[in-house]
């Protein structure tokens, strides 16, 4: 890994990229966050600061006292968690078989699997909006899990499908022969071996179930069953937007999955090799 | 051939596993997708007793081919998707390459990198709608101080503006992902090729443009399938930041689909509307999933 051959004759061209694109990334970021603790004079000042001079945290306050936040972090949290258990869940079992056994028709499956990872959720909105009337399913959690463990089956399973193929297959096949049965196989053999693919296929679908906003908008409209995105999109006051109260509900909201995300950040660039690779 | 019990005892298993898998997939995609090709050919009415379908082939069809804003939605989206992805991709490229060397702090770039995939596209696009806000909006105030601009512009406020602006946003949100995806593509390429390459006197212009190019092709393909198929669903980013305005100048065909469907409560022409995207996406993975297997024939 020495003479890596260099487009930019110098390096200091590519640092020049980096530390540009990094302060463009942050930039944003950082004005959000810090708005979030300036005083209403400071925000609606039209020369902004840089630093806040008198920082406060009356929007946190306001946002989980008045704006009811907590209860949308809440319902996120119920819908998000339980989706994730679900896919990982489903998708152990189903990456086994694509992985290991002696199914026809493998090839198929992971295209068909890619193909539906891929659809627009506009595409089968209505259709499950109708049968989610008729069960009286509207606003309610399972509204929510049951499309989410659907639409990210197919990333969950595709991904875990390259960590089980790297096990040894003797280490199963020792496991079978001594009489284990498939489940006790996948679950007491493969997972624990497997951590790596967990890791990657839970975090990708959490962060896809935290993030969701058009199911959420569209089948849980009313107040007590929105998640975040859909608390923050309707966040608008009649004559202005509440920036300070909706910065602070938002910094609560983005703040655990960033820091979750650095932490597991291998697993996650794992996650997308294994997208760029196998495709 | 004889299969052994264990064998087939393995077969039964493995449809067994991916049984609830599917079921579960095949319930909420597919059969949605099916019956939506129905429900677009029937008239429907919401009434008290649920929603009442009356056959009326392809009325939906010719009604919303006939409906202005339809074609407007389909042009904007498909406009903004090329824009877009073509720019994502050129800055992604850039930003791979320059990471893709032995350079001090890549580990920090490549964390960064990760914070605005985390974020929930809402946020981001309300965080962008106070940096364009015209009053007090940081944007204006800089580009003042910099003697860019004389007066605060209302940079949401007129179509072409508020698309760029949008653009920007999109940009923003989405380069650093599709940056990761070609930075991993590019560390597969061998070292070997390049110092090859050295060694019969290629400049570094020729050397990316006859290796790393072609070699990065296929993950600049996926990334752009990916992108361009995400693009036709665009929905969260111009519901918060232009509410698809001013007028309808920035409602993509997801957004429309939206209106027509639960503001309008026209459930058979939004249905047609829905299954046509769905169309026009499934043809464009199909030429995107066969060019990239004849190019991935001829690096092989």
């Amino acid at each position: 890994m020495t003479a890596k051959y260099r487009l930019f004759g110098r390096k200091s061209i590519g640092y020049i990229v980096l530390i540009g694109m990094l302060l463009i990334i942050v930039a944003p970021f950082y004005w959000m966050v810090i708005t979030s603790i300036k005083s209403f004079m400071s925000i609606i000042s039209p020369t902004p600061s840089l630093v806040p001079h008198h920082p406060t945290l009356m929007w946190y306050q306001e946002a989980f006292y008045q704006f009811g936040f907590g209860h949308y972090i809440m319902n996120s949290l119920i819908v998000s968690i339980t989706s994730t258990l679900i896919v990982m869940i489903l998708a152990a079992l189903a990456s086994y078989a694509v992985a290991r056994l002696p199914i026809r028709g493998k090839a198929p499956i992971m295209v068909f699997l890619l193909m539906i990872s891929t659809f627009p959720q506009v595409g089968v909105v209505s259709p499950l909006y109708i049968v989610l009337q008729h069960l009286g399913w509207l606003n309610s959690y399972q509204a929510l899990i049951i499309p989410y463990t659907a639409f990210n089956l197919p990333f969950a399973i595709w991904v875990m499908r390259t960590y089980f193929a790297g096990i040894p297959k003797e280490l199963d096949e020792a496991a079978r022969v001594d009489g284990a049965s498939v489940l006790t196989t996948i679950f007491r053999i493969i997972l624990p071996l497997a951590t790596p693919g967990l890791f990657t296929g839970a975090i990708f679908t959490f962060v896809a179930c935290w993030t969701e906003f058009f199911f959420a908008l569209v089948f849980n409209s009313i107040d007590a069953f929105r998640t975040i995105p859909v608390g923050i999109a309707l966040f608008g006051g009649q004559y202005t937007i509440p920036y300070g109260t909706m910065f602070a509900g938002s910094t609560v909201a983005v703040l655990p999955i960033v820091i979750i995300v650095l932490i597991f950040q291998k697993w996650v660039v794992a996650g997308l090799t294994a997208g760029a690779v196998k495709g | 051939m004889r299969v052994s019990k264990l064998e087939r005892g393995n077969a039964i298993a493995g449809y067994l596993l991916i049984a609830p898998a599917m079921l579960v997939i095949g319930l909420v995609t597919i059969f949605p997708i099916l019956y939506s090709v129905w429900m677009s050919l029937n008239h429907i009415q919401s009434t008290v007793n649920g929603f009442q379908f009356t056959f009326n082939g392809l009325t939906n069809y010719v009604k919303i081919f006939n409906y202005q804003p339809f074609w407007q939605a389909l042009g904007f989206t498909t406009m903004y998707a090329i824009v877009t992805v073509f720019i994502e991709l050129a800055l992604g490229l850039l930003v791979a390459l320059a990471l893709n060397q032995p350079i001090k702090g890549r580990g920090i770039a490549v964390a960064v990198m990760l914070i605005p995939w985390t974020l929930i596209t809402v946020i981001s696009a309300q965080m962008w709608h106070y940096i364009y806000e015209p009053t007090f909006g940081v944007l204006n105030y800089i580009l003042m101080q910099l003697h860019i601009i004389s007066s605060p512009v209302l940079w949401l406020g007129q179509a072409q503006l508020a698309t760029v602006s949008m653009m920007v946003a999109d940009v923003w949100k989405t380069t650093p992902f599709v940056t990761l995806i070609l930075l991993s593509g590019l560390q597969l390429i061998s070292n070997d090729l390049y110092e090859a390459a050295k060694i019969d006197g290629a400049s570094n212009w020729r050397a990316f443009w006859r290796i790393t190019f072609p070699l990065l092709r296929p993950s600049i393909g996926l990334a752009a399938l990916f992108r361009i198929l995400q693009a036709f669903g665009l929905f969260d980013l111009p519901f918060v930041l232009t509410s698809g305005g001013p007028g309808s100048s920035t409602t993509p065909i997801a957004m429309l689909t939206f209106q027509v469907l639960f503001n309008m409560d026209k459930f058979g022409p939004g249905t047609a509307m829905a299954v046509t995207t769905v169309g026009i996406v499934i043809v464009l993975a199909l030429i995107f999933i066969k060019a990239l297997r004849t190019q991935v024939g001829e690096v092989e």
